[in-house]
């Protein structure tokens, strides 16, 4: 690193790099392995402590049926925060996944009168594929900023959803398709929990054990080395994108047509619960790094969060303050250990003080 | 003749000429004398007194935010997107503390606002983290907290007080009879903010500090403090408005400030401030502030009674509601922030 050199001006020889504590606690003996186990596996831990307070405080929370509750929510945001991993690792940042899950939930809905159920299913899910191909391209060949794309894109979807159904929430046309998803088939579990969860199961084998999946990973750590090693750079930024527009729209389209009812406000409050499950599941902000399972177990331990609080009676505003602390901690305490480590990366501690005085 | 071979001139080379600089800052007003244009010809509301105080009024809030936003841009940190939360925070607190007096209510609204954006600068500024994420989860939580404290009511300030009468006055104060009050301090912040970009060593660091974080940090600039400095403008002009408009709206609520993060990152970036940081002027920016009034007053007054393709009426008695004026304001965002860096690319100004 250029910044290493620079803050070391002394000959390496005389003072052999030391290893600072990095939080990896290489040189804390077995105490430092637990500690970097428990950080490596801290979204699991941080489920386990959540459940378990919860199902000591929360009345009724650890019930079988309420197990399924947990699930349901965290399933309700499950397919756009699978999208919004995929891209994040790619290096982007895709914030149209709440509006893209109101748009799915409301074309799947509200084309039934005119397309029937498939028919309409099928054009929610081209609606996101066009979404994701508009914010990839802009990315990709426009090469503007994916913060920006994605900011415009979820305000112009948000409005255009609400233009469309004027406000209102717009009732399915048929409840067959309802009885279908709320079934319980086993334990508990319907078709509307379980389709989330297989298809993110099978996204993320793809993400791991496939040279596709693999692509991601290579963009989202270094475009440049990725483009000379020959990787269609592009087609992976806009592929990204594109998988993001249509599992954020099928999302959206499962929970409407499993409520029965498409909501303007469908994925409101999707935006902030998603990318708090992303960067807690372990997923980096400079991409190249981060997992579904991650995503999958960070987005469960939100809902039994929420869930709790809601046993206990506590109302939204608990809930929406519990996401914000959360994530806000998760990301306090990772900077706080790269912040650390930067401080110490090749110092030497004695001679800043003499340079000091 | 020159003897020596001719090398082709690297555009970034020549620093780029007074009169170029000065058009770049001035261009956007073409645009907005453009726009007034337009208005005269679509409507005959559009130079009525009322009409005109309107666009006004939608000016002052949004360029009071928008020049704390554009310190944040400068330093490449793109937009806090946590504004909405502070604005309504800053006037609900303000409401509140209407009972120990007025000038203890401005002061604890204000404070409030420093206070989230002293938190924001420190967090960002100081642990490097993205502003984005950092933002959207602080504001989250403002939200969260003010529904909590407020049990998701809204407060009244009491007009029988004198605090509360002069709280409710303020918005619609005028400085010497004639010259609004929130136009007055718009003024005075657009003229501070205009000097310390431009003319002090803040303004330098800042502007190196956002044209590129590892050389300002190399040079012995202390980015850290002065990205927190970004940040802490951004929460105060905020608050400010805040205050502002829950005295226009005359209730302090969760729902004040909203839409106006992007509001105000739009006018910046139309103003001529490229999110790649470290460029720009408020002249400029201010100019992006009136294109935005101008275009939401406009569309408001739009009426097309009817509109055919080819046979086919496909527009009656169309009016845009506030959800079309939000699609045309994020489709220009896109496209401004495009061409824009589109432009910069093309002329070598950026890489990237």
């Amino acid at each position: 690193m250029p910044d290493a050199r620079h803050d070391n001006p002394a000959p390496q020889t005389q003072h052999p790099p030391r290893r600072v504590d990095s939080g990896q606690g290489r040189h804390g003996g077995q105490a430092g392995e637990i500690l970097a186990l428990a950080y490596r596996y801290r979204v699991y831990l941080l489920a386990a402590a959540i459940f378990a307070v919860m199902g000591a405080i929360a009345p009724n929370f650890a019930t079988v049926g309420n197990g399924a509750a947990v699930l349901k929510a965290a399933a309700t945001n499950l397919l756009a925060a699978a999208g919004f991993t995929i891209v994040m690792i790619s290096g982007q940042l895709d914030l149209s996944v709440g509006s893209a899950m109101t748009l799915g939930g409301m074309m799947a809905i509200g084309l039934q009168p005119q397309l029937g159920v498939a028919g309409s299913f099928v054009a929610a899910l081209l609606a996101g594929l066009v979404l994701g191909l508009i914010n990839g391209l802009l990315v990709a060949k426009a090469r503007i900023n994916s913060f920006i794309v994605t900011l415009g894109t979820m305000i112009v979807v948000q409005n255009a959803v609400f233009i469309y159904c004027g406000g209102g929430t717009i009732p399915a046309a048929t409840f067959d398709v309802q009885d279908v998803l709320q079934r319980p088939l086993v334990a508990g579990l319907t078709l509307q929990i379980l389709i989330p969860f297989i298809l993110a199961a099978l996204l993320a084998v793809v993400l791991r054990r496939t040279p596709i999946g693999h692509g991601f990973y290579l963009l989202g750590g270094n475009p440049q080395t990725a483009w000379y090693s020959g990787l269609a750079v592009n087609r992976y930024v806009i592929g990204a994108f594109a998988l993001s527009g249509m599992l954020s729209t099928l999302g959206g389209a499962v929970v409407a047509m499993s409520e029965a009812n498409a909501n303007p406000t469908l994925g409101d409050s999707s935006l902030m619960t998603i990318v708090a499950a992303v960067i807690i599941g372990g997923t980096s902000m400079q991409g190249g790094k981060g997992s579904l399972m991650g995503t999958a177990v960070a987005l469960v331990a939100l809902a039994a969060l929420v869930n709790g609080l809601s046993c206990r009676g506590e109302g939204y505003e608990v809930q929406l303050m519990a996401g914000g602390l959360v994530l806000a901690s998760i990301i306090l305490y990772d900077a706080y250990a790269l912040h650390r480590r930067e401080k110490t990366r090749g110092q030497r501690k004695d001679l800043l003080k003499e340079l000091r005085e | 003749m020159s003897s020596s071979p001719s090398i082709p001139a690297d555009p970034r080379a020549a620093a780029p000429s007074r009169l170029h600089e000065t058009l770049n800052v001035l261009g956007v007003y073409v645009l907005v004398i453009a726009l007034f244009g337009i208005g005269c010809l679509i409507s005959d509301e559009f130079l009525t007194r009322n009409n005109l105080m309107n666009t006004l009024q939608a000016v002052t809030l949004l360029g009071i935010v928008s020049i704390g936003v554009a310190f944040i841009t400068y330093s490449r940190h793109y937009v806090d997107l946590s504004i909405p939360g502070i604005m309504s925070l800053a006037g609900i607190v303000a409401v509140s503390a209407l009972p120990y007096g007025f000038a203890a209510s401005l002061a604890a609204g204000l404070g409030a606002g420093l206070a989230i954006g002293l938190i924001n600068g420190w967090v960002i500024g100081h642990l490097r983290l993205n502003p984005i994420i950092w933002t959207l989860a602080m504001m989250s939580v403002l939200s969260g907290v003010i529904r909590k404290a407020y049990a998701g009511a809204q407060v009244y300030p009491d007009q029988a007080t004198p605090a509360g009468a002069a709280f409710l006055d303020l918005y619609h104060a005028k400085l010497a009879g004639v010259v609004p009050l929130p136009l007055a301090i718009l003024i005075v912040l657009a003229i501070a903010g205009c000097f310390v970009m431009r003319w002090t060593g803040f303004g330098a660091r800042l502007k190196l500090t956002g044209s590129s974080y590892e050389v300002a940090r190399m040079t012995g600039v202390n980015v850290q403090r002065t990205i927190m400095a970004a940040f802490v403008l951004s929460a105060l002009t905020s608050a400010i408005a805040g205050i502002l408009l829950t005295s226009f709206n005359k209730v302090g609520a969760s729902y004040i400030g909203k839409g106006y993060d992007f509001a105000a990152i739009t006018a910046v970036v139309i103003g001529g401030m490229t999110l790649a940081g470290g460029r720009g002027h408020i002249v400029g920016m201010l100019g992006g502030v009136m294109v935005i009034a101008l275009m939401n007053n406009i569309m408001g007054l739009v009426r097309i009674e009817e509109m055919s393709l080819s046979g086919h009426v496909i527009l009656r008695n169309f009016t845009f509601s506030e959800f079309h004026k939000a699609i045309v304001q994020g489709v220009v965002f896109i496209l401004v922030v495009g061409l824009n860096s589109y432009s910069r690319r093309k002329s070598g100004l950026d890489d990237a």
